[in-house]
Order: structure tokens, then C-alpha cells, then sequence
């Protein structure tokens, strides 16, 4: 009899735990509740949370927090930087143990599922001068289908820039400083690499995905943000201009397989002539390859660059709210954000920074050049991939597209399948 | 005079079984639940009858894996369960400069395994060191696909578990053999019994336990496959995603803020059945061959 009393009683407790583990109650879609009332008082103890930025900008960083604690003399601020591998994961165990910094660098597709969950502040509703301050693509990418404001303060941006190997396209009689214009144009220097170099040497060596597919106008995805629609005839017509370049010889094998860094480290190594990367990808090669640095020769990116976002948003749960938005404001600010940008190669998010010559004139180095183009292209840069495309959705998407251009399966056929993969991630 | 309190044993005891109870019970309950819901890391969790499984049972993904995992197991087992005793048996004997050679056949086993798998992706690829040797040797006209081909792939990483589990299966024979009584082998020799005869009718059956026992080991390590395919793949688990095994999908499933804890349960569990099958098989097969 007590045996059994203790049976009923642990499988209760296994299943409320279990239920309350699950998050069966639905997700907090309410309203903000009090928004940031107008003249609250900026008080309280905040937390801040940033992604990799010890120990290269503490200085920087505890710079911009004390002067902001001598401003708000009745605000103590903590600042925890989390390491750069799993910071994802990091965020994920706060929000599910609802211990969320009050203020935290989020990625638009990090600050969507937690939108989703009524875990953010609508920033747009708390603080109605966010549109005057602030480029729209920054703000937009915070502004999620579905759902009205916006969640996150657009901190620094960055868009690709072509780089190429002037040396080995220039032994193959290219010349690096008139860079092609269309993806047509690019393969046919692929065509002329591969040829003089008798198949030793490629330019390039990466295949498309979704941000090629949306800059050769595909449509990606719904407008509602409900299902994925880039398996279009002129999204096959692309891959089949790849698997026609991978059948020829023009991309190497292993492309299939790689990833991004695939390519990268191909063109460190000198072994292939093409890659794409930041504003800052020079200055990175300068230690990794430094004999190869000073012969790369920047461009702007074919087609439409891509635009990354990254921002602050500020939990929901924030007991001090006046204190959290007026803190993320202040680390986006245009001054704040202009000191970082001079520390290394990334771009302000506000409107006031678009004069400033630092970003718009360079001192004649390949490494300069490459920051004005980029900051020169941050104007038509634009994100090709919607926020809702997780890991495991690329994962799918890049893993049909490989076994397309192998000519294993027909373009089409590879798309519908990623689309309807991805819907199922989707939906869930 | 002793003094017993009931509760002794449990204080004793106590400490562990709470370990087992946080870190092991609970953990596998909670996976047999949320494979009945649609539980993502935020939210979610609503039960969902046996759709999870049913959705296993039409992922075409799942089905290749499933494919991967049969011919790995069906490759490994045989090769993993024979060549270390032979390689037991060769560095048995007491020979000047043997201890050289059965250190250099345990070595890959301490080395890491994504750090191995990494060493054979250099070897393997493109620009490898096989297909330069290929080249070289004029085998090979333009390099073979051993990491995008998807048998290929699959094989490569088979090759890559083989050779990494030698050594292990090794020391485990080495000691089976040691338990071998020495005056078995003499009394058949003196019988007039030949080497192989002796092998087949003193060794095998004086190392069969230990065979059924490594038997069970590589099964359910070839099950489980991941770092292998998944390092020597980029991650990519191959074009199509046609070289994934069932971990890889396990983890593709729960990963991310959107994961789908629920589905990625779902599999542990198909896994955890599947991985279990072979085990009794072999078990039962050891207990009828005693």
C-alpha cells in the first residue's frame, strides 16, 4: 500500500516536472506590458551581455559603461562577455532559466525565437526616437514578419567584399583591378584559370546558397514568414549554371562538402584566387598569410552585398527597464559606436556616423580600400537570408544544393526537397 | 555491540543513487515523454500521440541513416572483431622491440578522434595525399571523390573506425589471450597439432567470451557513429545529407534555439531500440555457443 502511495506520488512528480520542463503553458505572446513609461527613472542594477569582446575591447568596453555610470549616477552596471564557441547555446540555457542579462547582443536570428516568446521589448514602442537615429536595414532586421516592432537596437554592421589573388590571376592573364560583373563574367575567368593552369589552379571554389539564390531575385520565403518558396525555375537555373561549372571542372571537388571556411582557406593558402569577407579580411590575412596580404586586390561584391546585423536587445523581464534601454541606446549611440569602428573594421548603425570620413576615405593600403568599399556598399547591402533560417535549415539547404550541382538529382528536384525539409523545420 | 540504524544503507547509498536518479534516470525518462510531445528548447511541449514517430518512419533522411548505420555495422563488425586478435596474436610473442609495435597500434586510440578524422580529411581529399599519390602513380586521372562520393565517404570513414579501434580490440585480446592456459597449447603440440589447429582449437575458444564481448562493443559503437562522418563531411553529412548517421540527425534535430527536442527524442529512443537489438542478439548467440 505505501509502496504504491510512493509509486502515484513519483510519477506525479515526474510528470508535473516533466509538463513545467516541456514550457507546456504557450508562449507569452501578450504585450509589453508597462513599456518604459515616459521620464522613468533611469536607476537600478543592469546587466549587459556581449559576445567575444574580452579581452581585444575591454578597454573600449568598460570605457563606454563607466562614463555611462557617471552619467546615471544611480545605475550600477554588470557586464558579462560570453566566449565566442556556443554562445548560442549560452543564451538558450539563460532564456529557458529565465536569467536573461537585462541588456544582450543578440543576432536578428538569435533575437527572433526569443521575440516569439514574448522574451523581448518592442525597443520601437519603449524609445519612439529609434527611427531617427538609426539606419532602417538596421532596424528592420529587428523587425520580425508576424510580429509589430522592433527587438533589438541595431548596434555595428557589416556586409562581403570580393578579394582577389592578383599574383595568380595576373599569371593567368586576369587582371585583378577589373573584377567581373555578373556571376556569367566570373565563370568565364574561372573557365580561363582552369584552362592556362591545365586544372591545377581555380578561382573559385565555393557553391551557392540561399543569399545567391535571393540576389538572383528568388524569392525565399513567404511574406508571413510561414513557409519557404525559393524552389523557383530561375533558383534551378542558377544551380544548373554551377552544376554545369562543377561538371566542367571550374570549381574544385571538395566543394561540395566544404563550407564557407572552405573557401577561405583555400585562397589563405594561395590555391585559389577568389573569396569573399568583412571589411577587416585583410588585416586578418596579414598574420595568417602575410606575404599574400599585400597582393590582394578588394572589389565590391557582385550582385547585391549581403547585410549583417548585429544589436542589443533588452529582456523583457528586466526589472530596471528605463535603466536597460537607455544603456543598450547608449553603447549603440553614434558616438560609441564611431569609437568602436576605429578599433577595428566594423560599421555604425546610426545615421549621424554616415559622414564621418574615417569610413569613407582610404589611405591608399589594400586593407583601407577594402573598408571604404565596404562601408561604400553598407547603402544597397541588404539581408539575403531571412532570420527564420536556423543551422539545421542551412544544413538541409546546402547539403540539396551540393547533391544538385553533383548531378546526382535535376536542380529542381534538390530545391523542392530543401523547401519542403525546411518547411517541416519550419512548422515543427 | 553494533548498533544498526535503518537508515544507514540508504546514507550510504544514498549519495550515488541520487547521481544516477539526476544524471541518468530522469534524463532517459524525460527523453521517452518528449518524444510523445512537440517540445522545442522554448516552448512547446504539447503531447503529440506518436507523431514523432510517425514522422520518423516517412524521413527519407532517417532511412539513409539507418542504410549508413547497417553497412557500417556490417563492415566493422567482422573487421573489428578479427583483425585485432590477429594483431593480439602477433604482438603476443616476447621478441626484441615488440613493445615498439604494439605501442605504435595503440596509438591512434588515445589520439582524438575529431582530431584524427581531420588528419585523414587531409589525406583523403582533393588535393590529399592519396590522390596526389593516385596522381603521381598515374592511377587516377583527375582525384577520386573519397569525402562527396557517398559510398565513398562512407567508406572512408569505416576505414577511418577500423583502424582507429585496432588497438583497443587489441589490448582487450592481448589480455584475453594472457588467460589462455600456456599448458593447453603444450599438451597439443604434443598431441602433434599444428599451428592452425591449435589456433582454431585452443585459442578461439579460450578467447570466445572475450570475442562475443568486443562483438557487442564495436555493435553498438558503429550504431552510434558520429565523429567520423561528421568531421570527415565538414558537417555537412555529405551531398543530399546521404552520409549522415542517426546521431547526426539526433543532433541536426535538437540543436539551436528552434530545435525539435521532441523528434530528436523520438530517434534516441529508435536509436536506443535498434542499438539494443544486436546486443541480445549477440548475447544470446555467446550463450548458446558456452
Amino acid at each position: 500500500m505505501l509502496g504504491s502511495h510512493w509509486a502515484r506520488l513519483a510519477v506525479a512528480a515526474i510528470a508535473a516536472t516533466t509538463l513545467a520542463g516541456c514550457g507546456l503553458s504557450d508562449p507569452d505572446t501578450g504585450s509589453d506590458g508597462p513599456a518604459v513609461a515616459a521620464g522613468a527613472e533611469v536607476k537600478g542594477k543592469v546587466s549587459i551581455q556581449t559576445w567575444a569582446l574580452k579581452p581585444k575591447f575591454t578597454d573600449y568596453m568598460q570605457g563606454v559603461l563607466d562614463v555611462f555610470q557617471q552619467e546615471h549616477p544611480g545605475v550600477q552596471v554588470e557586464w558579462l562577455d560570453q566566449p565566442g564557441d556556443g554562445y548560442s547555446d549560452k543564451v538558450l540555457s539563460q532564456a529557458s532559466g529565465g536569467t536573461l542579462p537585462d541588456v544582450v547582443n543578440l543576432p536578428p536570428d538569435f533575437a527572433l525565437p526569443l521575440a516569439a516568446q514574448g522574451m523581448l521589448l518592442d525597443v520601437a514602442a519603449a524609445d519612439p526616437k529609434l527611427a531617427d537615429d538609426y539606419v532602417k536595414g538596421g532596424i528592420d532586421a529587428y523587425r520580425f514578419a508576424g510580429r509589430d516592432g522592433a527587438y533589438g537596437y541595431p548596434w555595428y554592421l557589416n556586409t562581403d567584399v570580393n578579394y582577389w589573388n592578383s599574383e595568380l590571376l595576373a599569371k593567368y592573364g586576369l587582371d585583378a583591378r577589373k573584377p567581373p560583373s555578373s556571376l556569367d563574367e566570373l565563370m568565364a575567368r574561372a573557365r580561363t584559370v582552369k584552362e592556362k593552369s591545365g586544372g591545377t589552379t581555380y578561382l573559385m571554389s565555393r557553391k551557392p546558397g540561399l543569399g545567391d539564390l535571393a540576389d538572383a531575385g528568388v524569392k525565399l520565403m513567404a511574406d508571413d514568414g510561414r513557409s519557404f518558396t525559393f524552389n523557383t525555375s530561375e533558383a534551378a537555373a542558377l544551380l544548373d549554371k554551377y552544376r554545369d561549372a562543377y561538371k566542367e571542372g571550374l570549381l574544385p571537388k571538395d566543394v561540395l562538402t566544404e563550407t564557407y571556411a572552405g573557401n577561405a582557406k583555400l585562397f589563405n593558402a594561395g590555391t585559389v584566387a577568389w573569396t569573399t569577407g568583412g571589411g577587416n579580411y585583410i588585416t586578418g590575412l596579414a598574420t595568417d598569410n602575410p606575404t599574400l596580404a599585400p597582393k590582394v586586390v578588394p572589389s565590391p561584391a557582385i550582385g547585391t552585398p549581403p547585410l549583417y546585423v548585429q544589436g542589443l536587445s533588452v529582456a523583457r523581464t528586466s526589472k530596471n527597464r528605463a535603466a536597460a534601454v537607455a544603456l543598450a541606446r547608449w553603447v549603440t549611440n553614434a558616438r560609441n559606436q564611431a569609437a568602436f569602428a576605429h578599433l577595428t573594421s566594423i560599421f555604425p548603425s546610426t545615421k549621424a556616423s554616415a559622414d564621418d570620413p574615417f569610413f569613407s576615405r582610404s589611405d591608399g593600403s589594400n586593407a583601407s580600400d577594402a573598408k571604404v568599399i565596404a562601408f561604400t556598399s553598407l547603402g544597397r547591402a541588404r539581408m539575403l537570408q531571412p532570420v527564420q533560417v536556423n543551422d539545421a535549415m542551412s544544413t538541409v539547404v546546402n547539403q540539396q544544393i551540393a547533391l544538385a550541382i553533383s548531378g546526382e538529382t535535376t536542380s529542381k528536384q534538390a530545391l523542392d526537397t530543401a523547401v519542403s525539409r525546411c518547411n517541416k523545420l519550419l512548422a515543427g | 555491540m553494533t548498533h544498526r540504524r535503518w537508515f544507514t544503507p540508504w546514507l550510504l547509498a544514498g549519495p550515488a543513487v541520487l547521481w544516477l536518479a539526476v544524471f541518468n534516470l530522469w534524463p532517459a525518462v524525460n527523453t521517452v515523454i518528449l518524444s510523445f510531445t512537440n517540445a522545442r528548447p522554448l516552448g512547446g511541449g504539447r503531447f503529440t500521440g506518436l507523431a514523432n514517430y510517425q514522422r520518423a518512419v516517412e524521413d527519407e533522411q532517417l532511412a539513409d541513416a539507418l542504410v549508413n548505420s547497417i553497412v557500417y555495422l556490417l563492415i566493422c563488425l567482422p573487421l573489428l572483431t578479427l583483425l585485432p586478435l590477429l594483431l593480439a596474436l602477433l604482438v603476443e610473442r616476447r621478441l626484441p622491440g615488440i613493445t615498439f609495435f604494439r605501442t605504435a597500434f595503440y596509438t591512434p586510440v588515445i589520439a582524438s578522434a575529431v582530431v584524427v578524422a581531420l588528419i585523414w580529411g587531409w589525406v583523403l581529399d582533393d588535393r590529399g595525399l592519396l590522390n596526389g599519390l593516385l596522381g603521381q602513380l598515374g592511377l587516377a586521372a583527375r582525384p577520386v571523390s573519397f569525402l562527396t562520393d557517398r559510398w565513398l565517404l562512407l567508406f572512408s570513414a569505416i576505414g577511418l573506425t577500423v583502424w582507429k579501434g585496432l588497438g583497443y580490440y587489441m589490448v582487450i585480446y592481448l589480455s584475453a589471450l594472457g588467460n589462455v592456459g600456456r599448458e593447453l597449447h603444450e599438451a597439443a603440440a604434443v598431441d602433434g597439432a599444428s599451428a592452425v589447429r591449435r589456433l582454431w582449437h585452443v585459442t578461439l575458444p579460450g578467447v570466445r567470451p572475450t570475442m562475443m564481448l568486443v562483438s557487442v562493443l564495436i555493435s553498438v559503437s558503429a550504431l552510434r557513429v558520429f565523429s567520423e562522418l561528421y568531421v570527415l563531411s565538414h558537417g555537412t553529412g555529405g551531398p543530399g545529407g546521404r552520409d549522415m548517421s542517426v546521431v547526426m540527425l539526433i543532433q541536426l534535430y535538437s540543436r539551436g534555439f528552434t530545435g525539435h527536442i521532441g523528434y530528436a527524442s523520438a530517434l534516441s529512443l529508435l536509436l536506443f531500440a535498434i542499438t539494443v537489438g544486436p546486443m541480445l542478439l549477440l548475447a544470446r548467440l555467446g550463450r548458446k555457443a558456452a
